[in-house]
């Protein structure tokens, strides 16, 4: 492009922006339109991936497209394939989006639009983007390998052990509250419940097909699978109104955390092209699918912002999760903002699949641009609700109690006046009988979605429709990575076991296989059960932990781009990941700390299990226990997630001392000690 | 999505030169869904290893979708 040309687009991006940023930060009185919203989120990402992307990509990694890729060198038709960059951008952004996204963001509404939508745009751009960008980078230099594996050849064995320890502990946390999404927005929700029930056979079906009656038409399956799941959705709708068939599909969330436990267990067993290969399909169809409607939808419906710029609940007393706004805010949006879990697709299948080094910036960057993209969508629609709805459907029933007029009057009582009517009226619009204490995010982002996707298609009538579809939309893929993370982790705990007794490393032994997922699904279900039984809303606990838990990796991912900057001997540009990496560290161990140590039991663990340990040792039952078994439970379980959260606290202490160590000693050297493959490399060498 | 019409089409299509844009469509559609790409495989085998022995497109779905989610392949949250 011409010079002159470029410099005044440039120039009228980044006015766009000023002007979107502006009347979502300053305008006074009237309601913003989300459209400003979406538009100043846009601006942003197109004005930092042509500028800093471009000085990431020249200056600091100094990119160099006649080094042959991993994809060039191997070039094998199977993992190492050299893909069109828009594809493999496509593949890359299927296999990162996931739920994070969706839910950090509608919980964070609680303290108005502005503060969740700054943090996702200056963390995506100084963290995330980055984050992805470096570490997709550095696979890319060393033959695809993984972050675990970097990790060990960068900074040593221990550290490189002690990440993998780590992940596997975010990983059942994630799992944990993954799965505890699924069950909030459930619980006693036949229409939802079957539609969700109903996918099980669909996969099985599609399966089969693809296997057995037309072996490897994936497309064909695919297509009859989309039909049969949306019509999967008006039937859900009959099963509601039936009163035979509804009482069997409404269960309580104990029920249903038993059901997804054995769900788990069952469908992590089973081989991978019955159920895993054609559900993973679906629902990577509907989150695209979904993703771009959503995003039309707000284009054309526009509609206002109904939630404040901020809220009172930035001093860290709001019902969806308690903590101020330092840290808490930080911890909460982890994906769309930075997401640690980035660092292993990044290092996954992505870094092997690279045609030229100069795509990374396109697809680890760009990719984490349009994965924190749905993070604003999902803001958006949450902020698009009226907020008293928004706090009955978020808050636990611990404050708002289990009734419309209960829900309204405390919620009024907090300044955002609703009427019992208008509650009742909403569940009734999305084809529900309560939306009371629906926490974890989907719910609240399908009534947005329901909405606006509404607004633009079907009218009210659709609403229910649409909900229901949302739902399904989340739940599928949480439960296809249930299984999936389950497998993940049951090979990660069997690697780890093997080392202490061989037999049960062996992933070909039946006996050890089954212990290893038995296991796998016994910690992540542990961990949801206390969230579905916990006092305050199991999202409260097991979101942050999990927030926690995903920044650290983060800024453990990112202190090993920062001491690989070094060993490159780029110090001058070590302040690209050194920052996000001070910021990274300041919050999570200050969130950390805050956790384990708050004298107030909203937010230490601590201090909510010696309250309902105190409670129970002078006969007093705290509710929502029943007995004076169920207070001690609540007791030890505060006290293991303190353990748990302490955990990631040391583990990224420790991280830090031994890349501190790293960098210094990279610093004295004269020449660059960074392990990557030399740019002279054969191609071909071990082509298959 | 990537409708692969009626058994051996593509190679139908290949031979007749038709849609080459329609079939780029359906094998980049693929490969964004991590769906097993048969005819990519059959470029690359003719390109890379020509004469070797083939996998059917059976074998070669049934290989690529244990090797893709054997290990339950790490996805995001």
């Amino acid at each position: 492009m011409n010079k002159v040309g470029s410099v005044l687009l440039w120039a009228a991006v980044a006015i766009v922006g000023a002007i979107s940023l502006a009347a979502l930060a300053l305008g006074r009185g009237e309601s913003v339109n989300a459209v400003w919203l979406v538009t100043a989120a846009l601006s942003v990402y197109f004005i930092a991936y042509r500028f800093y992307g471009k000085f990431i990509a020249e200056k600091v990694l100094q990119l160099d497209d006649s080094r042959p890729t991993p994809a060039v060198r191997h070039n094998d038709g199977l993992d190492y394939v050299p893909t069109n960059k828009v594809v493999l951008y496509g593949h890359h952004f299927a296999a990162i989006a996931g739920a994070g996204p969706l839910v950090g963001p509608v919980l964070a509404a609680q303290m108005g639009y502005l503060p969740g939508t700054l943090w996702i745009l200056v963390g995506v751009v100084a963290a995330g983007a980055v984050q992805d960008f470096i570490v997709l980078f550095a696979s890319m230099r060393r033959d695809g390998k993984s972050l675990g594996e970097m990790i060990k050849m960068e900074l040593g064995p221990i550290p490189g052990t002690l990440a993998l320890v780590g992940v596997l502990a975010i990983m059942i946390i994630i799992l944990a509250v993954l799965a505890l999404v699924v069950v909030k927005a459930l619980t006693a929700s036949p229409w939802g419940l079957f539609t969700i029930a109903a996918t099980i056979p669909i996969a099985l079906l599609m399966g089969v097909y693809m296997r057995v009656i037309r072996p490897g038409r994936v497309g064909e399956a695919s297509a009859f699978g989309v039909v049969l799941l949306l019509a999967s959705i008006f039937v859900g709708r009959l099963v509601s109104e039936s009163p035979t068939w509804a009482p069997l599909f409404t269960l309580t969330g104990p029920q249903l955390a038993w059901a997804l436990i054995a769900y788990g267990a069952v469908a992590a067993s089973l081989p991978v092209w019955l159920m895993l290969a054609p559900r993973d399909y679906l629902s990577t169809f509907l989150k695209i699918g979904t993703v771009v409607a959503l995003a039309v939808g707000i284009y054309v419906v526009a509609p206002s912002l109904a939630m404040p710029r901020t809220t009172r609940f930035i001093d860290g007393s709001g019902p969806v999760f308690s903590g101020q706004l330092f840290p808490f805010l930080f911890i909460t949006i982890a994906c769309g903002a930075v997401s640690g879990f980035h660092s292993l697709i990044s290092s996954g299948t992505t870094p092997k699949m690279i045609e030229k080094e100069s795509h990374a910036r396109f697809i680890g960057f760009g990719g984490m641009l349009a994965e924190s993209f749905v993070a604003v969508m999902a803001l958006t629609a949450a902020c698009v609700l009226d907020p008293g709805i928004y706090f009955a459907m978020n808050s636990p029933a611990a404050l708002i109690g289990s009734t419309a007029g209960q829900a309204a009057q405390a919620i009024s009582g907090w300044g955002f006046t609703i009427t019992p009517e208008l509650i009742e009226q909403t569940a009734r619009d999305i084809g529900e009988t309560t939306i009371l204490s629906r926490a974890g995010g989907a719910p609240t982002l399908a009534v947005g979605m329901a909405q606006i996707l509404g607004a633009a298609l079907g009218g009210k009538a659709m609403e229910a429709f649409w909900y229901h579809f949302a739902i399904l939309f989340e739940a599928l893929f949480i439960l296809t990575a249930v299984d999936a993370g389950t497998r993940v982790g049951r090979f990660m705990i069997q690697d780890m076991l093997g080392h202490v007794y061989r037999p049960l490393g062996n992933t070909e032994y039946l006996p050890a296989n089954v212990f290893g997922t038995a296991l796998c699904v016994g910690l992540w279900g542990y961990f949801l059960y206390q969230g579905v039984i916990d006092p305050l809303g199991g999202i409260n606990t097991l979101w942050q932990l999990f927030g926690v838990g995903n920044q650290m990796l983060a800024g453990i991912a990112l202190l090993l781009c920062t001491s690989m900057l070094m060993k490159m001997k780029r110090e001058r540009y070590v302040w690209v990941t050194l920052v996000p990496t001070a910021w990274l560290l300041i919050t999570t161990l200050t969130a950390g700390v805050q956790k384990i140590f708050s004298d107030n039991p909203a937010i230490g663990f601590i201090a909510l299990a010696r309250k309902f340990g105190d409670a129970a040792a002078q006969g007093k039952l705290l509710a929502p226990a029943k007995s004076i078994e169920e207070m001690q439970r609540v007791a030890f379980n505060n006290y293991l997630d303190a353990a748990v959260c302490a955990f990631f606290v040391l583990l990224v202490v420790a991280m830090c001392v031994f890349a501190a160590k790293i960098c210094l000693q990279a610093l004295r050297q004269a020449y660059p000690t960074a392990q990557e493959i030399p740019p002279q490399a054969l191609v071909g060498r071990a082509a298959a | 999505m990537s409708a692969q019409g009626s058994p051996m089409s593509a190679q139908r299509d290949a031979e007749a030169g038709l849609g080459p844009r329609w079939r780029g469509l359906c094998s980049a559609c693929r490969q964004v869904f991590g769906m097993p790409d048969y005819e990519r495989y059959l470029a690359h085998a003719a390109s890379r290893h020509p004469g070797a022995p083939l996998l059917t497109r059976a074998e070669f779905c049934a290989r690529e979708i244990e090797r893709k989610y054997g290990r339950g392949g790490m996805r995001c949250c």
